[in-house]
This record gives structure tokens, sequence and C-alpha cells, in this order.
């Protein structure tokens, strides 16, 4: 029997992106002793929070959660408010501040607008780990204006050694697009004079929606704290680039290949009859 | 949750399956319920909405077509009441080969094939319309499945279906094509839907969803009177919309990538570089030192 976490990997490998929140409960439901696992593993569209001290936006994800409460990164505290909630070693929130100032500043060059907020976290063999979480949705003031909206989520592990630093990041992202085409109206006969009568009515919506994940190891120099900023901020920048190329050209390009290889704008029976008719042609220059 | 609880859960997976992969997620599914005997008996009215609603295919017995399976195609007699419910809800008919059979929703196979009569009234038309149909679908698809209903009780009510499927594992992408064009000869109109799949998923998930709605009136030139040239005038319109509507697609994608995407997230910042990160940390150092001086100076 495969391995039930397979199973359930494989299940939200191939049912629509876009409900991927609804059917990661409907699986935790169905298997609550696999919950941890399975949330673990798949990522999940961030949750927009306002910070109660200072008013502005984070991001919530399992990374600052403790029991129901999530930690901001701007002023440190979670809410609901939590008396013994996890908080980063005061070394490493030095940094995680600094951290969340220079991806803000980047998330406004890249986004213009949207939400950043980065986590940091102490590891056990004495390294850190992070994550870089990065939101924009596009809320458009009229249905007929396209609306999307994404997610990303770069999880991050840095080792010391020496006066170089090893990096692991993993990074998802989350993409969906709602273009809805107006109803436009024209003649059924070109030509001829527009009247009730030869009317076409057409009403659409085009979605299209992604997640993909992908990995890489580094080794950068490390001058001092601030370096681990600096390193993480190229990898994550490289890291996007790519992905947004390769969800653009390479995943949107190919279901847009699919279409057009189901049904072919030019005549597939005149295409028939040419090859035939060179056929033909070719047979009869040879047997002369 | 309890059983009834977990095959609605499964059940709602099904009919989310991608062209070509209900038998993945069913296997999947499979696994996490790890219940064949309530599964099996408790997804097949899924299965059933499933194969309906995406235009399932089945080999016609004893001819060498397919037809559609769908809504359209249940089999709808007075003399079935005798057998059971499931056996009136899986009894479909080719109405080119003019064969009824029943249909597995598992196994997708049809079986137990009878011959049945169509409708003399609106036959002509009918067969019409699906000559005109098989002809476009050649014209336009590389391996598509027409099939052309008569609507009982109404003899100017026609049904056409078209479904094209292309699914491709090895290379981990497949899609769906269906369109469905209801005409009536009385209200003089034709209203249709396209509908279009598109699953890729190596090394991710991306999925591509559309639906399309066009109503038109009918031209004045289209009656039951001049079948065969009523029924190639309809095709060409359909052929025509049709084309329109991918050209427009076409059309949607490039405003999505050049647009809507670039709204989300550009490809590189206005400056059209990377960002320096020396100078970011620096910067907001400057920013600070800026921001200070502005609150020491009106203190």
């Amino acid at each position: 029997m495969t391995d039930l976490v397979d199973s359930m990997l494989d299940l939200m490998r191939r049912l629509p992106p876009t409900r991927v929140e609804e059917n990661v409960n409907a699986l935790v439901g169905m298997c609550p002793d696999y919950a941890d696992d399975l949330l673990g593993s798949v990522d999940q569209p961030l949750k927009v929070m306002v910070d109660r001290a200072t008013g502005k936006e984070y991001l919530a994800c399992d990374y600052n959660r403790d029991g129901e409460s999530y930690r901001s990164p701007w002023s440190n505290e979670y809410d609901p408010p939590l008396d013994d909630g996890t908080v980063p070693s005061p070394k490493l929130r030095k940094l995680e501040i600094t951290a969340n100032e220079a991806f803000d500043t980047y998330r406004e060059m890249y986004y213009e607008g949207g939400v950043s907020s980065v986590f940091l976290w102490d590891l056990d063999d004495g390294g850190f780990a992070g994550v870089v979480l990065l939101k924009k949705a596009l809320k458009p003031a009229l249905s007929s204006e396209p609306s999307g909206s994404w997610d990303s989520i770069h999880v991050f592990e840095a080792a010391e050694r020496g006066r170089q630093a090893h990096y692991k990041l993993t990074s998802t992202v989350m993409l969906q697009m709602v273009d809805r085409a107006t109803s436009k109206s024209d003649n059924v006969f070109p030509g001829k004079e527009k009247d009730d009568r030869n009317e076409v009515k057409r009403e659409g919506e085009v979605a299209l929606s992604g997640s993909m994940t992908r990995q890489t190891e580094q080794d950068w120099p490390l001058q001092d704290q601030t370096s681990h900023i600096t390193n993480t901020g190229r990898m994550i920048e490289e890291m996007e680039i790519k992905m947004r190329n390769l969800l653009q050209e390479v995943y949107f390009g190919k279901t847009r290949d699919v279409v057009f290889d189901l049904r072919s704008l030019d005549d597939l029976e005149k295409a028939r009859r040419q090859r035939e008719l060179q056929k033909e042609l070719v047979g009869f220059i040879k047997t002369r | 949750m309890d059983a009834e609880e977990r095959i609605a859960a499964a059940s709602k997976f099904l009919l989310q399956a991608p062209p070509g992969e209900i038998n993945d997620v069913l296997n999947d599914v499979r696994n996490i319920v790890s219940d064949d005997h309530v599964l099996q008996s408790g997804v097949l009215p899924a299965l059933r909405e499933y194969n309906l609603a995406q235009f399932i295919t089945a080999d016609v017995p004893g001819h060498q077509h397919q037809c559609i399976v769908s809504e359209a195609a249940r089999l709808r007699h007075s003399d079935t009441e005798e057998e059971g419910e499931n056996e009136i809800a899986d009894r479909f008919w080719d109405p080119r080969s003019r064969t009824s059979f029943r249909f597995d929703h598992l196994s997708l196979e049809a079986s137990d094939p009878q011959s049945e009569d169509p409708d003399s009234e609106s036959e002509p038309f009918r067969a019409a319309l699906e000559a005109a149909t098989i002809s476009y679908l050649t014209t336009h698809f590389h391996s598509g499945v027409a099939s052309v209903f008569s609507v009982p009780d109404h003899a100017d009510r026609f049904i056409i279906q078209v479904v094209a499927n292309k699914y491709n594992p090895a290379n981990f992408w497949s899609g769906r094509w269906r369109s469905e064009y209801t005409l009536d000869l009385a209200d003089r109109t034709v209203s249709g839907k396209i509908l279009l799949n598109v699953h890729y998923y190596e090394q991710g998930n991306v999925q591509l969803e559309t639906t399309h709605a066009i109503s038109l009136a009918l031209p004045p030139s289209i009656s039951s009177s001049t079948a065969p040239a009523s029924a190639t005038k309809l095709l060409a319109l359909i052929e025509s919309e049709e084309s329109k509507y991918q050209e427009s697609l076409g059309e949607s994608y490039q405003a999505m990538g050049e647009k809507t995407f670039k709204a989300l997230r550009r490809a590189l910042p206005m400056t059209r570089s990377k960002l320096d990160w020396d100078k970011v940390l620096g910067y907001k150092l400057g920013a600070e030192l800026t921001a200070n001086k502005g609150a020491f100076g009106t203190a």
C-alpha cells in the first residue's frame, strides 16, 4: 500500500490550486492523525493580519503561529496575546527587525504594494532558520477588471562555517489570475446592418492558477550578521525572478499550447489534403 | 468524520479531477478512505456526475465510432420503468448509430446494446446537423468526438455536443475542450457554452479553467425546411464563434502576461536592475536618519 501522506500529496498536486485551503481542510478532517504531516508539506495562501500595536499589516503562516496566536514581525507581539509565546533570542530578533526592513524595501521595488513579513528562529545546532513571506492581491474596483494574487513563501536554513555561510532555500510561489471578458456584442454576419435579430452575446471568464516549489543550496561569504540578509536577499531575489519567468513562459505558455493542440485555428482537413497531394507529387516525380 | 462525511469529502475530490486524471484521483482517494466497500458504492453518484458533466466518451458497442455520454444522451423511455433505478439512470443512446447501451461509470465501458428508433419528425434535421457537426469536427479538432441529440417532446430543439481530449501523463499535461449548443428553431435562438480545462503538473500544479457563454438569434436563412443547407450554415456560425473565442483567449493570455502579472509582481524594479542589497541596508539606515532628523527638527 502506498504511503497515505504520498497519496494526499499526489491528490493536492492534481486538484485545482485555487481550492487548496478547502481541500487541505477536508483531508485534515478525514485523517486527523496526519494533520501535521499534511500542513507541514502543503503550502497554503497567506493570511493578512493587522498588528494591533503599529497598525501595520503582516502575514500569518505556520512559522509565526503558537497555538491559535500569530506573532507580528513589527511589534514582536502575539495576537491573540500570549504571555509565554515563542520569540527569537534578542540577537536573532535584532537581525529579524533589520531583515523585515530590508524585505519591505524589496517588496516595494518588485510588488509596488502588498505585504511582506520575515520570521527567524534559532536552531538547536547553533544556526538559525527563517521564512520570508510576500503577498500581493489585486482587488479590482469593477468586476470586469482582472483580479489576481501572488503568494511567495521562502524557507531557509543558515549554517555559519567560519567566514562562510551555507544556505538551504525552499521557495514556493502560488499564483492566481482571473480575466473576465466583458460581454461583447456584434453582428453575426459582418457587413449587414446591426439589429436585435442578429446580435451575439458573449460572456466568459479565464482563470489561470498555479503553484510551484523549487530548492537551492548555496555558500556565501559572511562579514557580519547583516551579511545573512544580503545573502538570503540575493538568493530569494534570484529565485523569484526565475520562478516568475518559469510560470509566465513555461507553465502558462504550456497551458496555452495545449488549448491550441486541442483545437486548431487552421483548417486541418485542408492541411491533410495538401499533405496527400504532396505525397502524390513526390510519388509522381519518383516514377518518372 | 463518519463514513458518510468521508464519502462526501471523497466525492468532492473526484468532481475536481483534471481531464484524464479521474483514475489517479480515485486511487489517491481509495488509499485515503481505505475502505473499498464503503467507497465503491458511495462514490458512484460522484463518478456519474463527473462523467456526464465532463462529456466522457464511450465506444459504441458494435460500431467503429465513439459517442458522448452526457445528460442529453440519457435515455428516457416509458418501457424502462420496469428496470431498476440505476438501470434507467445509466442507459444512454447514440443517435448516430441508433443504439442504446448501458454505461459503467467506473470502468467507462458500454454494454448491452439495443437498437432504438429515432423520432421521425425531428430525425431528418438532427441527421443533417450531425453530418455538418462531424465535418466541422474533422476540420478543427485533432481528436474530437461529437454527438447531436434531439430533445424528447420538443421536435424543433436540438443539442450539439463536442468534446476533445488530449492526455499526456508522460509529459505531465492534459487538456479538455467541451462545447455545447442548444438550437431552438421555434424561438429562433442558439445558446451555447465553451469550457476549457488544462492541467500542467511537471514539478508544479498549473491549471487553466475557462467558461464562455454565447447566445445569438438565428439568421432567417436557417429553417427546418432546408435541413442540410441550414445545418451547414449553423455550423459555419459555430465555427466562426469558436475561432473568435480561441483568438480572444490568445489575447487574454497576452493581457494577463503583460498587465496582470506585472501588477502583481514586476519582472524587475522600475530601475530595470536588481536590488543592490548592500545599499538596501544602507538606504534604510539613511531613511531612518532622515526621519529622525525630521522628528528632531520639528521637536
